[in-house]
């Protein structure tokens, strides 16, 4: 694993051994004195990794234009998490390929006084295009996730910022999009935010930083967990074409979505893989089916085991039915102790609570605790400052990872990293630029079943 | 005071003679090689739409964010290129081998590739270039993969290299045969395919028992040769060279399987008992010849699944039974009676490349040289038949040329297993690598004789291929790889 050398080479013992020389003593007593005297092995030194400032609210600067693509329920939300984040925001367009959403979310606009008007709201599958063209600075893409890799293309093609609402795929070809894109975005210099919140969200920033300095050792496995009740669902309207109907009801919809292991629980193997410094799994086995879901072909459980490079594994549980234990959290387990994010606490290997996170210390500290307006915050800061800032990247990974697991339920195969990343796997049903709200082959779209029978 | 003045003196002068020294003139004016000169003009690092040159030492020298490494580089480099300047004669030098990529991994510098092409995903990047490059950047260290891996003709055109799947088929003149080959008597006969206009010339090697391995004392022989065993064989056909791309068209043209069919779905159609049409390979990438030519060149690249796959087609085309040989067979055939070291007289250390004073006095390749193609008289590719005479069993090539897949699995003390006079063994019942025989055009002369053992490296020799699952069928990072198929013998003519 490439951590391990790095971790080897970097680690405190090196330090000494080169410094010696120079000067003994302040190294050793930057390397001990920490809690009990427990000497700690960083996973990555400071400066490898990144902690966002969890700013009350961004730097003053320009006045912004922003655009929205897709008015639904997140992208309505994070528009206003963005005028909560930041002053100078100016709203100018938006894009649904519903005309309903867009009136919606024109009528809220003009209702907090902003300058959005109905010309600069376009309806349609193209209708991103001309939000990013309208000459907006930056723009929140919050449609169903399987169009996020063109919308994503063609805002970065254009120099537009980018908030992408996660999961940011839903298939092979889109990944391959999202990373390559990503690297245009860098060397743009753009900011590119991407809605895994947690890693804004003050306990988990903290924990991270505590973890990659080394306070429960080296990662050695973790169980992350997205359980909760059914999600909404949309009955097939009087008039829908199937397109339409699909797209409304789009959480149930494997081409839209991604299945539920990718379009929401893509959050916690995001922090799992976020925790263990950026790596990646390089195998997935795993179980899931649909017990009670009531639209769609999706599945509504995943149960899956990941294993990665050195031999570790983490085992990833989602479920989407009603009247079941709930549980959205993740547990991290290293040599030296385990941390979690239900006490969002660190416990040494007897149990005992070495670390937690100072709810009490935050509040006095900071004003603004919510994790979807912080996110804003970093974002609008990176474009005023001018600096580059790339979260596609990993979460691009982290949705391939849920993209790993759903493959192996659905297939029951035990399905590999490289398989994955070079798939031909192309979830849009037809080109991008050609979609219609119109008929789909409805009869493609079953549930899968994994194996084979009996012959 | 005139120290400092003679120290900045020395430094500008010093400064003014590398930088000098870095020009492409400069260059030139040394390596005479003119076809590499105009291969780099039509390249695409000079033949341009924005009009960017990139010159020799951009890419044949660590780049300048690295002086250390650079300078260094350029010292070892310029001596040997000095050396060469005055000792060698610039039209005896094979310039095609110095660009192939076993010598060119030498003499590119993968961080001057990198240090201007940073980004590898440019926009309007390719879906296949994403997989190729995200492979690249997870591997790049395993496998110490290189940009030229892929990249081979970015600075030196060349017309055959290709970085796509091969298009067409090459078909071979002649007419088609329409039946089978005739086998009447346990002798020498030509296979014709039919529907095709492939034949094969079959030799009838006679049973009989022989003394496999190579004795403790054989020079440069290697601890797998041994311990010695007497084997005894039944008879069989062998073809008289190692497996044409004229012949291997032929199954391609017949068996391709177009997309990319599941492995486990091919291997699944292919060992149906009942099958009346194998799978074949899918279309290679690049030009599987390396540019040397087809015809009767040994096929290369192809793995040793597609091989047994061809022996399966070629047996279903005429209704005999078809394999790869066996390792006992193959060294059997070989000797052709022999017992040397090879299927004439001569000592392998004479006709060795290898050890301390060889890089003074030359290998002796009299006596070696029209019987085997190896490294001391290849030119770095394979050749045609033609240019070797046959050993005492009328077989061709079967030291050097291209390595020839058996039908055994490797195993280091396959041979402390085997029984004494043990009846046409079949090796160990299992393993991972299958075994390789013979050497190739560029092996040195103790790895091209008759009880030299190798064997498959399957990883190794995929490391490059970036599709997912990666190919069945052929061999990205191997040339030297062929097969010959021998024939069992039909019951009827066991029975005359």
């Amino acid at each position: 694993m490439k951590k391990l050398s790095r971790r080897e080479f970097f680690g405190c013992s090196a330090a000494i051994g080169g410094a010696a020389i120079v000067a003994t003593t302040p190294v050793l007593s930057s390397c001990s004195g920490k809690e009990k005297g427990a000497r700690l092995i960083p996973l990555q030194q400071p400066g490898e990794y990144y902690i966002p400032e969890l700013a009350d609210k961004a730097v003053e600067g320009r006045e912004l234009k922003a655009g929205l693509i897709g008015c639904g329920g997140r992208g309505t939300g994070a528009i206003d998490n963005l005028l909560e984040a930041a002053d100078g925001i100016k709203i100018t367009a938006c894009a649904d390929t519903f005309k309903d959403k867009t009136d919606e979310f024109l009528k809220k606009m003009q209702d907090k006084g902003q300058a959005l008007t109905a010309e600069n709201c376009f309806v349609g599958f193209d209708a991103y295009k001309k939000v990013i063209d309208s000459g907006v600075d930056m723009v929140v893409v919050a449609t169903p996730p399987v169009f996020r890799p063109y919308h994503f293309q063609y805002a970065v093609q254009k120099g537009v910022h980018c908030f992408l609402e996660k999961p940011i795929a839903v298939d092979a070809k889109g990944y391959r999009i999202i990373m390559a894109t990503a690297k245009q975005a860098q060397a743009k210099g753009l900011a590119v935010v991407t809605g895994t919140q947690r890693h804004h969200q003050r306990p988990y920033v903290a924990a991270f930083e505590k973890i990659q300095q080394g306070y429960i050792g080296e990662i050695t496995g973790g169980n992350v967990y997205w359980n909760q009740g059914m999600l909404w669902y949309k009955e097939r309207q009087k008039g829908w074409s199937d397109m339409e109907w699909n797209i409304r009801d789009w959480v149930n919809w494997k081409w839209l979505s991604g299945d539920h292991i990718v379009e929401q629980h893509v959050h916690n193997i995001d922090v799992f893989l976020w925790m263990a410094g950026g790596i990646h799994p390089v195998k997935a086995t795993g179980v899931g089916s649909r017990q009670r879901r009531i639209t769609g072909d999706q599945y509504d459980n995943f149960s899956i085991d990941f294993e990665f490079e050195n031999g570790i594994h983490m085992h990833s549980f989602c479920r989407q039915i009603d009247g079941c234990s709930s549980n959205v959290s993740e547990y991290v387990q290293g040599t030296k102790g385990s941390w979690n994010s239900v006490e969002h606490a660190i416990k040494d290997l007897q149990g005992n609570i070495i670390w937690q996170f100072d709810e009490e210390a935050a509040k006095a500290e900071f004003l603004q605790h919510d994790p979807y307006t912080l996110e804003h915050v970093d974002w609008v800061n990176h474009i005023r400052k001018g600096e580059m800032l790339d979260e596609a990247t990993q979460c691009g990974m982290s949705t391939l990872a849920g993209i790993m697991g759903r493959e192996a339920a659905y297939t029951g195969r035990t399905v590999t990293w490289d398989e994955m990343s070079a798939m031909d796997q192309d979830y849009l049903p037809g080109d991008a630029d050609s979609l219609k709200i119109g008929p789909l082959d409805l009869s493609k779209y079953t549930v899968p079943v994994p194996g084979e029978a009996r012959k | 005071m005139s120290g400092v003045a003679v120290g900045i003196a020395f430094a500008a002068g010093f400064h003014a003679t590398y930088a000098k020294t870095s020009t492409n003139e400069y260059c030139m004016s040394c390596h005479v090689h003119t076809d590499a000169d105009a291969s780099w003009k039509q390249s695409v690092h000079v033949s341009n739409r924005s009009g960017t040159v990139t010159d020799c030492a951009a890419c044949h020298l660590p780049p300048e964010s690295m002086p250390g490494r650079r300078f260094a580089a350029k010292t070892r480099l310029g001596v040997k290129d000095m050396m060469a300047y005055m000792f060698k004669d610039s039209e005896k030098i094979d310039w095609e081998a110095k660009g192939e990529l076993e010598h060119a991994r030498k003499i590119v510098f993968n961080e001057s590739c990198v240090s201007c092409h940073a980004n590898l995903y440019p926009e309007g990047v390719s879906d296949e270039a994403v997989v190729a490059h995200l492979y690249y950047e997870e591997y790049e260290k395993k496998y110490k993969l290189q940009c030229i891996s892929c990249h081979l003709d970015a600075g030196h055109y060349n017309p055959d290299y290709r970085h796509e799947s091969m298009k067409t088929v090459p078909v071979a003149a002649g007419p088609v045969y329409e039946t089978r080959g005739e086998l009447t008597s346990f002798a020498d006969f030509t296979e014709t395919i039919p529907g095709t206009t492939a034949a094969i010339k079959m030799i009838a090697i006679p049973g009989g028992s022989f003394i496999m391995g190579s004795p403790a004392g054989e020079p440069l022989r290697k601890a797998d040769e041994g311990p010695q065993r007497t084997v005894e064989l039944s008879p069989f056909f062998m073809a008289e060279v190692e497996t044409t791309w004229d012949q291997f068209w032929a199954f391609y043209r017949e068996t391709m399987s177009e997309g990319r069919t599941a492995p486990e779905t091919v291997y699944a159609n292919n060992s149906r008992d009942d099958i009346d049409a194998v799978s074949g390979p899918t279309p290679p990438f690049g030009a599987p010849d390396q540019g040397w030519g087809m015809g009767a060149r040994p096929a290369i690249t192809m793995t040793h699944y597609a091989a047994q796959t061809f022996c399966q087609w070629l047996s279903l085309k005429t209704g005999r039974k078809y394999r790869l040989p066996t390792e006992a067979e193959w060294e059997y055939a070989a000797r052709g009676g022999t017992s040397y070291p090879y299927f004439f007289e001569g000592n392998p250390k004479k006709f060795s490349s290898e050890g301390l004073l060889k890089g003074i006095f030359k290998a002796d390749t009299a006596g070696m040289a029209r019987n085997v193609i190896y490294a001391a008289n290849s030119g770095n590719k394979t050749h045609e038949p033609a240019r070797v005479a046959a050993n005492p069993f009328g077989l061709k090539n079967m030291l050097g040329n291209v390595m020839e897949y058996c039908s055994d699995w490797y195993s280091e003390d396959a041979y402390a297993a085997l029984q004494e006079g043990a009846v046409n063994p079949s090796g160990p019942q299992s393993g991972t690598e299958h075994v390789v025989r013979g050497g190739s055009y560029a092996s040195d002369a103790a790895d091209v004789r008759c009880a030299a053992r190798s064997h498959t490296e399957h990883d190794a020799w995929l490391r490059t291929d970036p599709q997912n699952p990666k190919s069945i069928w052929w061999y990205s990072d191997v040339k030297g790889i062929g097969f010959r198929v021998v024939c069992e013998v039909p019951q009827e003519i066991i029975e005359q």
